[in-house]
């Protein structure tokens, strides 16, 4: 059902209490000069929790094109849309004690947060190049912002730079391929350009600008969801930025860019036909995109095993994560699909709860060096043992959700009969568990290096620590419901 | 108030094993007084319990017996494979459950006093509790893979217990001489149960049996599968119960504490295989091959374990190689199908066996830790209880009337001449001449003569306390009494009529249909049977007299003009060093310089550190494309986006 503007508004909710919700953070930021660190933070929370109601409930089961088919509303953008904003209540949790940020005013920082959860949820629901474009930018833009948070700390500065070089390079190109897409088909809707390809074929367009349009294309998504060999950027960015905002950029606008990721291919390039997908185009993705995954998890992994800062290697971890789900898109069917999602879901947590430890140990300690971890179990052993579980978890250890993930993944891979691609993912989690276990090692077994006093970890960090640290643990047994809502959630494009 | 049989079944199981966490958690802290009062409180408890079961069992109509069985939960489940945990009590379950915690009760009592003095007081009943609860397991099971359980729960007891002292050297190799020994046979018992539900599509023993029966013979069988199974769950049998040829740990278990050698490797866990295999009589009576293995190999092992008894010095290892004889008896009873016999037996050889253990750990009790018998003599008035419960128990097992080893052991050698065994029947009653005589050789060597203890002990030879000689005591009255249960027709019928009831009460398990007597039971023949048995019994009994009080000089004599024949039994036929360096030299060096240096070292550590060094030097190169510098990684950037394009365009 296609819908005209002031039809889309009442399914528009979500997004407009993140708008309302951004100005009155402004409003209250210079009104209030002593509410406001207690009034934003409690904004910015009721905000989240509103548009999660909302999306949760009142837009339930509805599939329509809100706003002249620029958005759409299905149950794939409703499962991006509940993620990204539990990725942002974790995020808002775990920065209000955070000394990082503590140190600067933080008006700001929750409405940037609100404006990026707003291009992210936008970015989940757009089916129209030109706002996917606008909601890529607005999540760009304010993440270099937050980025370069820290004024006075020249590597946060400079990764702000870098970012935002890198990201006009990337988007630039990306928009060229827009364009390229544009002039071949006339239109910016992904159903018409499908539509154009289709009816066409792809003889009828001249074959190096298809290419060039879709490399071009990729190159932004690359951008976002840090892909080898568009990944530059990323560690750097990620050791610069104040740890809450690398926690975030490595869960939420990764996840917005698979999430436009997956729209482009199974909406834009690809045709169901019962419940399989034919490729419109000649190009052969699935091996450029088995091409990319396999680079994206290898150097991310082996890279990750020579840092000695901590969130230097989460940052080459996090990029090899994105190589993992990118496994999923690889073999085009619901399972890919739905294994991308429960991926996505089990990383949200333990990484967020990987970089909530470094938080806290930052806090107290003013150091991401692994060296500097030694001895924790002796100072801290509930944050050892948390942090023992995310990395045990990262690794994709059974008892652990992180395993549940790597299943699906796997599984679907060699459901399609590409076991060499699940053995080189199971190479890479036996690379990955050499510098996952090296944490552990140094918070268990290494010598303390003289400090010996108790680790200070405040009520909110320990209650988000077991509100992270639960998922992690019984998300094996109860993966059911996982699976079941993650499986509706793709029905989209299963095509059923 | 009274419980459902499931109830106390599972009581009887849990009972032992409640005593077994508390003192193997607690034990550390808690005095030896309570450790021992948990230890035997709970087998005591059980024991009562058992009897209980027991005379709910005699009061139970015949017909419905069979149906005793009890699922408690589903223990596993693939497929159509389905094991449960789950108990079955019939008449041969009900003479087991008596024998194992009643014997097993009183050497809890015995062990109070005898390991007073030892560090690890709470480690030892801890493993001794242990024990009793898989033994129980295993005799309770009302299927294979339970059973094994069980089976495997008294194998890691046995273990445990034979390096008790694991501080000896001695006692360490003798468990895991033990442990692996039994793996050969454990190897046997598994491929037979997976055989059994790969045939019967079911592993509960009265499911299989019953199908076993409907079995054609022509069809499926004539490939020999229930040969196959039978003999395999014999080949379990072997080591379990320490036949030839793996009877090689049994000896050497006697590095254990002397309780743990009359419970576990005299009186129940060595009989496991016995049982096992009268259990599956409905198997073995199907398979006639097997059977006849398991009566040529019990009646051999008879028979080369008595004569190596001959010459052995250690007053435990003369028992040890005793046990290993006296279960050869047992087998050669299942395998010409006389099992009620073999039961029989077992059930005496269990109290006067644990009887001789218990009292030779008095001696030894006695001589401050003395085992060799050229250092004892003289001891009959120092320790008198000690010696009159122990000439009980030789004057049980070496076969006279009216003490219970006559009775079991008699019925055997008939059951295998009547069947038409007389060869078999011939090496038993030679094995029986040779038991009497090493058994009255102990006695005289220890008890009588002059005295050849060391000086220095001498002076401290003590009776065992109380809580050593009751049970002696006990067990002493129960190796007289316990034969007369069975005693055979023919006397029976002199003594106003009395059944042999043994036999009537395991009847409906264990009758053996269609392998009656193939000779005519004639009287005569048989009283002519059992009057050579007693016969060989009295030579030996008077050549051992002759040897070691009388004439002192003779057995030197003997020794220096049978040498060969001498050094043979004494170096027990050099089966140990066979087995060294036919299995276990090749074995060590093929693990040594194949598996561990080669395979391991070079091959997988090669490998794996290669690939460790490999990727290490990646994330070098890694770091160094890293640089910081914006341009750098806008380079490749470009440079990947144009591998990307040339890919695709000639793919």
């Amino acid at each position: 059902m296609l819908m005209d503007n002031l039809q889309s508004l009442r399914y528009f909710y979500p997004e407009l209490t993140l708008i309302v919700a951004m100005l009155v953070v402004v409003i209250v930021d210079i009104s209030f000069n002593r509410l406001r660190n207690v009034l934003n933070p409690l904004l910015t929370i009721a905000a989240l929790l509103i548009a999660a109601y909302f999306t949760a409930y009142v837009n339930h089961g509805q599939e329509a094109n809100l706003f002249l088919g620029m958005l759409a509303l299905d149950s794939f953008a409703q499962f991006f849309k509940l993620f990204l904003l539990l990725a942002a209540l974790l995020v808002v949790l775990g920065s209000l004690h955070s000394e990082e940020l503590l140190q600067v005013h933080q008006g700001e920082f929750f409405a940037l947060l609100l404006a990026v959860t707003l291009g992210m949820l936008l970015m989940a629901n757009s089916i129209n190049l030109a706002i996917l474009y606008l909601s890529l930018e607005l999540v760009s833009l304010t993440s270099y912002i937050m980025v370069g948070y820290l004024k006075g700390d020249r590597l946060s500065n400079e990764a702000s730079l870098k970012y935002i070089l890198f990201g006009a390079i990337s988007t630039g190109s990306m928009l060229y391929g827009f364009s390229l897409i544009y002039g071949m088909t006339g239109s910016l809707n992904l159903y018409t350009i499908r539509d154009a390809f289709l009816s066409q074929g792809v003889q009828g367009f001249d074959q190096f600008t298809i290419l060039l349009a879709l490399v071009l294309t990729l190159a932004g998504f690359g951008f976002k969801t840090a892909a080898v060999p568009f990944h530059f950027w990323c560690p750097d960015v990620y050791a610069g930025a104040p740890t809450p905002v690398t926690a975030f950029l490595s869960v939420a606008p990764k996840a917005a860019g698979f999430a436009i990721l997956v729209r482009f291919l199974f909406s834009g390039m690809t045709q169901t036909s019962g419940s399989e997908w034919g490729l419109v185009n000649g190009i052969n993705w699935p091996l450029v995109l088995i091409g990319i995954s396999v680079l994206t998890m290898t150097l991310g992994n082996i890279a990750a095993l020579t840092q000695n800062n901590l969130k230097r290697m989460l940052a080459y971890s996090s990029i090899a994560h994105a190589g993992y789900i990118l496994m999923g898109s690889v073999v085009l069917t619901g399972e890919g699909l739905k294994s991308m999602l429960i991926y996505m879901f089990v990383y949200l947590f333990m990484n967020l709860g990987a970089f909530l430890v470094v938080t806290i140990i930052y806090n107290s300690d003013r150091s991401f060096e692994i060296g500097d971890y030694h001895g924790m179990f002796k100072r801290a052993p509930f944050l050892t043992f948390a942090m023992g579980v995310f990395m045990l978890s990262l690794t994709g250890i059974p008892p652990f959700a992180g395993f549940l993930g790597k299943l699906y993944v796997f599984l679907a891979v060699i459901e399609k009969g590409l076991f060499w691609f699940a053995v080189v993912g199971t190479l890479n989690a036996a690379v990955a568990a050499f510098y996952y276990m090296r944490v552990i090692k140094a918070m268990v077994l290494e010598e303390g290096n003289g400090k010996t006093a108790p680790l200070h970890v405040s009520f909110l960090n320990q209650a988000l620590l077991v509100a992270l640290l639960i998922p992690n643990l019984i998300l094996v047994v109860f993966w059911n419901p996982i699976e079941r809502w993650t499986a509706s959630s793709v029905k989209l494009f299963s095509g059923l | 108030m009274t419980f459902s049989l499931s109830t106390l079944l599972l009581a009887i199981v849990v009972l032992p094993l409640a005593g077994a966490i508390i003192n193997g958690l607690f034990g550390k802290r808690l005095p030896n007084s309570l450790v021992g009062l948990t230890a035997c409180g709970t087998t005591g408890l059980s024991f009562l319990l058992a009897l209980v079961v027991f005379s709910k069992l005699l009061r139970t109509p015949l017909e419905e017996i069979p149906n005793l069985s009890f699922n408690y939960f589903r223990w596993i489940q693939v497929d159509n494979f389905v094991a449960s945990f789950g108990f079955m009590l019939d008449q041969l379950t009900g003479v087991m459950l008596l024998v194992v915690s009643g014997v097993g009760f009183l050497i809890h009592i015995y062990s109070l006093g005898y390991m007073a003095h030892e560090s690890g007081y709470y480690r030892f009943f801890a493993y001794l509790n242990l024990f009793m609860f898989s033994m129980l397991i295993l005799i309770l099971a009302n299927n294979f893979l339970l059973m094994f359980v069980g089976w495997e729960g008294v194998g890691l007891c046995s273990y445990l217990l034979i390096g008790f002292y694991f501080w000896k050297k001695s006692a360490c190799d003798a468990g895991k001489k033990a442990f692996i020994v039994n793996r050969v046979g454990d190897f046997g018992f598994t491929l037979a149960v997976i055989l059994i539900f790969w045939t019967f599509h079911s592993i509960d023993f009265r499911i299989v049996f019953a199908r076993a029966a409907s079995f054609s013979v022509e069809g499926f069988a004539s490939g020999g599968v229930l040969t196959t199974i039978c003999i395999l769950l014999f080949i379990g049998a072997t080591g379990k119960s320490a036949q030839l040829p793996l009877y090689v740990w049994l000896p050497d278990a006697m590095e254990g504490p002397t309780p743990v050698s009359a419970l576990i490797h005299a009186a129940t866990m060595v009989t496991a295989g016995v049982y096992m295999v009268a259990r599956c009589k409905a198997l073995f009576l199907l398979a006639p091959k097997a059977m006849l293995l398991v009566a040529v190999v019990g009646a051999l092992t008879a028979i080369f374990a008595a004569s190596i008894g001959l010459v052995q010095n250690d007053i435990k290892r003369v028992l040890a190689y005793s046990t290993v004889s006296q279960l050869g008896y047992m087998f050669l009873g299942c395998g010409v199908g006389a099992f009620a016999a073999g039961i029989f037996h077992l059930m005496t050889h269990a109290f006067f066996k644990a009887l001789l253990f218990l009292a030779s750990g008095s001696v030894i009790h006695a001589l401050s830790g003395e085992q060799d018998m050229r250092k004892m003599g003289g001891l009959k008035d120092r320790i008198r209880r000690t010696w009159w419960t122990m000439l009980i128990g030789t004057i049980a097992i070496a076969g006279f009337p009216p003490l219970a080893g006559f009775f079991s052991k008699d019925e055997i050698l008939w059951q295998t001449y009547s069947r038409g065994h007389v060869l078999l029947w011939l090496v038993g009653a030679v094995a029986a001449g040779m038991t009497s005589f090493y058994m009255f050789r102990m006695m005289f060597l220890t008890f009588y003569g002059e005295s050849r203890v060391a000086p220095e002990v001498a002076p401290q030879v003590h009776e065992s306390p109380p809580s050593m000689t009751v049970p002696l005591m006990v067990l002493a009255i129960g190796s007289v009494l316990a034969g007369w249960v069975g005693i055979p027709h023919l006397m029976g019928q002199y003594l106003g009529n009395l059944p042999n009831t043994f036999e009537q009460f395991l009847e409906p398990v264990l009758e053996t249909a269609g392998q009656e007597a193939a000779l005519p039971p004639a009287e005569g023949t048989e009283w002519a049977v059992m009057l050579v048995s007693v016969g060989i019994a009295l030579v030996g009994l008077l050549l051992a007299r002759t040897f070691y009080l009388q004439k002192p000089a003779l057995p030197e004599r003997l020794k220096t003009r049978f040498r060969g024949l001498y050094i043979t039994l004494l170096n027990k036929y050099w089966v140990d060093e066979i087995y060294d360096g036919l299995i276990v030299k090749p074995v060590k060096t093929i693990s040594t310089y194949l598996l561990w240096k080669f395979f391991d070292v070079m091959l997988i550590d090669g490998i794996v550190n290669g690939t460790g060094h490999l990727i290490r030097g990646g994330g070098g190169v890694f770091r160094r494309v890293q640089s910081g510098y914006t341009r750098s990684y806008a380079g490749w950037i470009l440079l990947g986006a144009v591998v990307i394009v040339v890919y695709i365009s000639f793919s």
